[in-house]
């Protein structure tokens, strides 16, 4: 059976020995000790997203739950991209599973220089550019609502790195095919589809905003049909490879994402529901593609448009 | 740390509003101290079938619940440990209904418990209201270890109150509740001054007025003891991935669930 996929060919490359990996936010920089499960089983890890300084984040509370779901206002807290290239990059140089860094600027100039950063770090396999978080002060969602800013982030980032850039795109938007186009154009390799909705809780009782900043991030289960939905319209439009992303927690919720013209998936919320969730959607996957008789894991991908969307971009 | 489904073994009301669950898995906490805890899923799994995978968990409500460690016990196939909660919310609710036999989605031990220095003898407990829930299982091994151990209650009213009956009869009890219906009247913190002087570590265990009060007034009394604080936050993932569960310390941000929820009350407060 072959899980193998290809996400970057062009400058560098980034191939995945399976299509799981961990969504930016949800899996902290994966150095934690006592995983519940060997990190070194994913196809990728994506780490919380650094900025250029360290950021302290938003105040509590910053979670809440909702129905199946959860809203996050976390606020972009890390410890800045050197303390990331100096004390954490040379352990991800002795894994097997390439670790793709999740940046963000709060300027077009911001994120070129982030990119130049990360350029030739050991231990880097990609970049992820968020220009999706709601969460941001400056930066982050408001360059990824504009085809025209998109572009401008995208370009910076890939004048400055010769590893794979991929952009995570947000739902928050008129028509997110448009924006996927300016992306693409730009030089990015792949795109990660969908960053969280935007949205609110109120506690009653308080009168009050549940999540301290007022407007947070909405993921989990609740949102897979919008991801799923996103991912399918991308996949039509361009012809670069997709993470799906948004509400993933078993390995049948990756296949339809693939269905949908996903190459690769994150699974991110439902780690906090169950620590091993990642490798029990990569386990439910291998089991699906085994009853269905599927030897090639590029089959699945785009199969639920009617005209495949383009050539598989597996590899085999 | 390890995710299982644990098999409760017992489930009452043991006062008050307050439930007790046991549960037979010691995969779920071993090697575990007082003051570590658990995060519980509160779904019910698939009937009729193995429990696992645990993808096949219902997805509502999505997050797990924080449970301190409330104490260990040998039971009749083995290791048993509990929980102690009152029904605040759902999730509280549906543990509270849980039946002997049912399986419960659970991973631990998580967090840094309380670190008890070896040269320190007496030791004084401080608990405010369900607080009390992780000190009771350090009183037990503090008293196993021949340690003088003076636990402080406190409470809104007498049904808040741990029953004295349940503790190891050589620990000191002082009882304080607000409405005066059980011991002093007043609050655990000036019990808390009362006890300072004569102590060589404290551990405390509370909601965070308490723990300002606390330190507020160990400043004033200008008796230098070390105070360890189980802070709690409101928690995504209790593993240290999500960030949610963040706070200001005199050392920069920390992490309850992973770099806590054990903390200097001087660092916090
Ligand atoms: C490390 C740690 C250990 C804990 N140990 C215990 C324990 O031993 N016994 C015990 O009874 N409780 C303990 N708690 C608190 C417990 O986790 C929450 O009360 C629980 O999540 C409530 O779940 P629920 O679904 O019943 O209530 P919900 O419906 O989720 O909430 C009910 C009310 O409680 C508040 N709340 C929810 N979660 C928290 C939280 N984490 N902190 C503060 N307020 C909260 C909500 O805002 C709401 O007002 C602990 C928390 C932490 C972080
Ligand atoms: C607590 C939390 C923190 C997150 N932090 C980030 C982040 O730093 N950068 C980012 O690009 N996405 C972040 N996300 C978004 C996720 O990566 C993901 O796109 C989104 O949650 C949808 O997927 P899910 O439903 O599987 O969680 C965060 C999500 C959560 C829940
Ligand atoms: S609860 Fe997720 S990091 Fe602490």
């Amino acid at each position: 059976m072959n899980l193998q996929v290809e996400l970057a060919s062009r400058k560098g490359s980034l191939i995945l020995a399976n299509p799981v990996m961990t969504a930016s936010g949800t899996f902290s920089f994966g150095l934690e000790e006592g995983h519940a499960f060997n990190v070194q089983e994913l196809g990728a890890i994506v780490t919380k997203t650094v900025t250029l300084r360290p950021r302290s984040g938003s105040p509590q509370p910053r979670t809440a739950e909702t129905p199946a779901g959860m809203l996050n206002a976390i606020g972009l807290q890390n410890p800045g991209v050197d303390a990331v290239v100096r004390k954490m990059a040379p352990r991800w140089s002795r894994w097997r599973t390439p670790v793709i860094v999740s940046i963000l600027g709060a300027t077009v100039e911001e994120y070129g220089e982030l990119a130049a950063r990360l350029e030739g770090v050991e231990g880097v396999a990609a970049v992820e550019v968020n220009i999706s978080s709601p969460n941001a002060r400056r930066g982050g969602m408001e360059f990824g609502q504009e085809p025209d800013t998109a572009a401008a982030v995208t370009q910076a980032v890939v004048r400055n790195i010769t590893l794979p850039v991929i952009v995570k795109l947000t739902p928050n938007v008129t028509d997110i095919a448009d924006v996927a186009r300016a992306v693409v154009e730009s030089g990015a390799d792949a795109l990660c589809v969908i960053n969280t909705l935007q949205a609110m809780a109120i506690d009653a009782r308080s009168r009050r905003p549940a999540i301290a900043s007022g407007f947070a991030g909405l993921s989990g289960p609740a949102i897979k049909p919008v991801a799923l939905r996103m991912v399918y319209q991308v996949a039509a439009a361009v012809d670069a490879p997709i993470i799906g992303c948004g509400g993933i927690a078993t390995g049948l919720d990756a296949v339809e994402f693939l269905l949908a013209g996903a190459t690769a998936v994150q699974v991110g919320t439902a780690t906090f529901a169950n620590p091993r969730a990642p490798l029990d959607v990569l386990d439910g996957l291998r089991r699906f593609l085994d009853e269905e008789g599927v030897a090639d894991i590029g089959e699945l991908i785009g199969a639920a448009h009617e005209r495949r969307p383009a050539e598989s971009p597996a590899t085999s | 740390m390890k995710a299982t489904f644990a098999r409760v073994t017992e489930n009452e009301r043991l006062y008050g509003e307050t439930h007790i669950t046991w549960f037979a898995a010691p995969e779920a906490v071993r090697g575990a101290g007082p003051g570590q805890f658990v995060m519980l899923r509160c779904v019910e799994p698939a009937a009729e079938r193995e429990p696992l995978p645990a993808t096949e968990l219902p997805v509502d409500p999505l997050l797990p619940r924080a449970m301190s460690i409330h104490r260990m016990r040998q039971g009749a196939d083995g290791p048993e440990w509990s929980i102690l909660y009152d029904i605040v919310g759902r999730g509280t609710a549906w543990l509270a209904s849980r039946r002997p036999g049912d399986a419960v989605y659970c991973w631990g031990p998580l967090g840094h418990g309380y670190s008890l220095r070896r040269a320190s003898q007496q030791l004084l407990l401080v608990a405010g209201g369900i607080g009390v829930a992780p000190l009771v299982w350090l009183a037990d091994q503090a008293i196993e270890s021949e340690k003088s151990v003076t636990l402080v209650l406190g409470g809104r009213t007498a049904e808040q109150i741990f029953p004295a009956t349940l503790l190891p009869p050589e620990v000191e009890i002082v009882v304080t509740t607000e409405d005066g219906s059980l011991g002093r009247r007043g609050l655990a913190t000036e019990a808390f001054v009362e006890h300072l002087e004569w102590c060589d570590q404290a551990f405390a265990c509370g909601p965070n007025a308490m723990f300002e009060a606390m330190a507020k007034e160990q400043r004033r009394s200008r008796i230098r003891r070390p105070v360890q604080a189980l802070l709690e936050e409101g928690m995504g993932c209790g593993t240290g991935i999500c960030y949610g569960c963040a706070i200001q310390t005199r050392r920069g941000m920390r992490l309850v669930c992973k770099d806590g929820p054990r903390f200097d009350l001087r660092e916090v407060f």
